[in-house]
């Protein structure tokens, strides 16, 4: 029921306040990704793709943006599984635990969350300037965006700390 | 087999990943305006690349044949210029009319051996007797003068190259006849070398030396080479003259063979 919660909770974020954030043009954050970062770590490699098709596809509804999250979503939830396997979580997949900073331990679980979110956000700017990429705005909106993620995410993260995985 | 169904079972979820991919291709590139038109556009010049590609390749396999064309083109249209023909009046009073006879045909050749290291060099033609290719026949490049033949058989012709130390040619410089002759002494394989003009002709370094009109082998005027040498001794009345020949015999492909029409009946009169 709480990862339910959870997950409303990060998409209405997402959706209601951070889509329509008129701050700069350079921030978009996209948080809702920490759904797919955080997965809990027994669901099946094949539930896990279709998820992040399903996530992705949700967001594209939202944006207006058909295939563009739903294919970056489903890069994400790849290079996820592969960082994942080189990590020792087979006692955490066996209790049915998230990925988290508190059973992956801080260091891999910030890291993992660094290259995804960089790579996500590189991503789909690069994908929604496809054909006439203008660097120094989409290195620009990158940076920020990916910066403002992170630390949005790290702040959920804390928050979370010590009730998600109960 | 078995192996082979447990390694797909195991990648199933990136085969699934792959499909899903292809899908949101799909609505990428179907349902966003700007991305279909990036997508488009993209499209179109990968289609216009790999089309000159092909063109590229298909050009190429065919350069064999588009040699031979313009070999033709060339032979034809050397057949019908001045060079080729001699021009006589009908009527010397009146002035009326002028009509051009054929002299000249040209054979298009390709070397299929050369030598230029030699001190006798020539080179072999895969044109012969069946083509009408006959002993002491020029030997024309698309540059300039190449050689005579020595000897036909039915296929194939031998050529004595002008870089061959018994090759005479009489020179022509600046529509003037020299009565000495252009030897090659087998020191560079584009050097040549004309003794005996005498100090007071008026010829520059940069001079054109062509063929004139004392041989029957070629038409007047075939380029043989550029003086880049006048040298002057002081014990000598005659220049010491070097030239380049148009003709660069280390790259010599394609030859034009020179058949004078009326040679059998020209060569006893100038006999006589």
């Amino acid at each position: 029921m709480r990862i339910v919660l959870f997950w409303l909770f990060i998409i209405g974020l997402q959706v209601v306040l951070l889509n329509h954030l008129d701050l700069s043009a350079y921030l978009i954050p996209q948080v809702f990704i920490l759904l797919l970062i955080k997965l809990p770590l027994n669901i099946n490699k094949m539930y896990q793709v279709l998820i992040a098709f399903g996530l992705g596809l949700l967001m594209d509804m939202f944006t207006s943006t058909p295939g563009i999250h739903a294919s970056a979503c489903l890069w994400l939830i790849i290079i996820r599984i592969g960082l994942l396997s080189g990590q020792d979580l087979k006692e955490h997949e066996a209790n049915k635990a998230t990925f988290s900073a508190n059973t992956a331990g801080l260091a891999p679980f910030m890291y993992t969350t660094i290259i995804l979110v960089f790579f996500y956000h590189l991503y789909i700017f690069w994908l929604e300037s496809i054909g006439a990429l203008n660097w120094s705005l989409w290195l620009t909106t990158f940076i920020v965006s990916s910066i403002s993620a992170l630390t949005v995410m790290g702040i959920i993260e804390y928050l979370s700390f010590t009730n998600y995985d109960e | 087999m078995h192996r082979l169904l447990a390694f797909i079972e195991q990648n199933l979820y990136f085969i699934l990943f792959a499909v899903l991919q292809v899908v949101c291709s799909f609505l990428l590139f179907g349902l966003n305006p700007y991305q279909q038109a990036s997508f488009t556009h993209s499209a179109a010049v990968v289609t216009a690349n790999s089309n000159k590609l092909s063109s590229d390749v298909t050009g190429y396999l065919d350069l064999k044949n588009q040699n031979i064309i313009l070999q033709n083109q060339v032979a034809n249209q050397f057949q019908n210029s001045s060079l080729g023909t001699i021009m006589y009046l009908h009527d010397t009073l009146k002035v009326k009319d002028s009509s051009r006879q054929h002299l000249y045909d040209l054979v298009p050749a390709q070397v299929v051996y050369n030598s230029v290291y030699k001190a006798e060099n020539v080179f072999v033609i895969n044109k012969g007797t069946i083509d009408g290719i006959k002993k002491n026949m020029g030997v024309v490049s698309s540059e300039g003068l190449a050689g005579i033949v020595l000897k036909s058989n039915a296929k194939y012709s031998t050529v004595m190259s002008l870089l061959n130390t018994n090759m005479k040619v009489i020179p022509n410089i600046n529509g003037m006849e020299y009565f000495t002759e252009l030897v090659w002494d087998n020191s560079s394989p584009q050097t040549m070398k004309i003794k005996g003009i005498n100090k007071l002709e008026k010829i520059e370094v940069g001079d054109m030396v062509q063929t004139g009109q004392s041989s029957l082998l070629f038409p007047r005027g075939i380029p043989i080479g550029t003086i880049t040498k006048l040298e002057q001794k002081e014990n000598s009345q005659y220049f010491d003259t070097e030239l380049v020949t148009t003709t660069n015999f280390r790259n010599l492909t394609y030859v034009y063979v020179v058949i004078n029409r009326d040679a059998h009946l020209i060569a006893p009169l100038i006999e006589e």
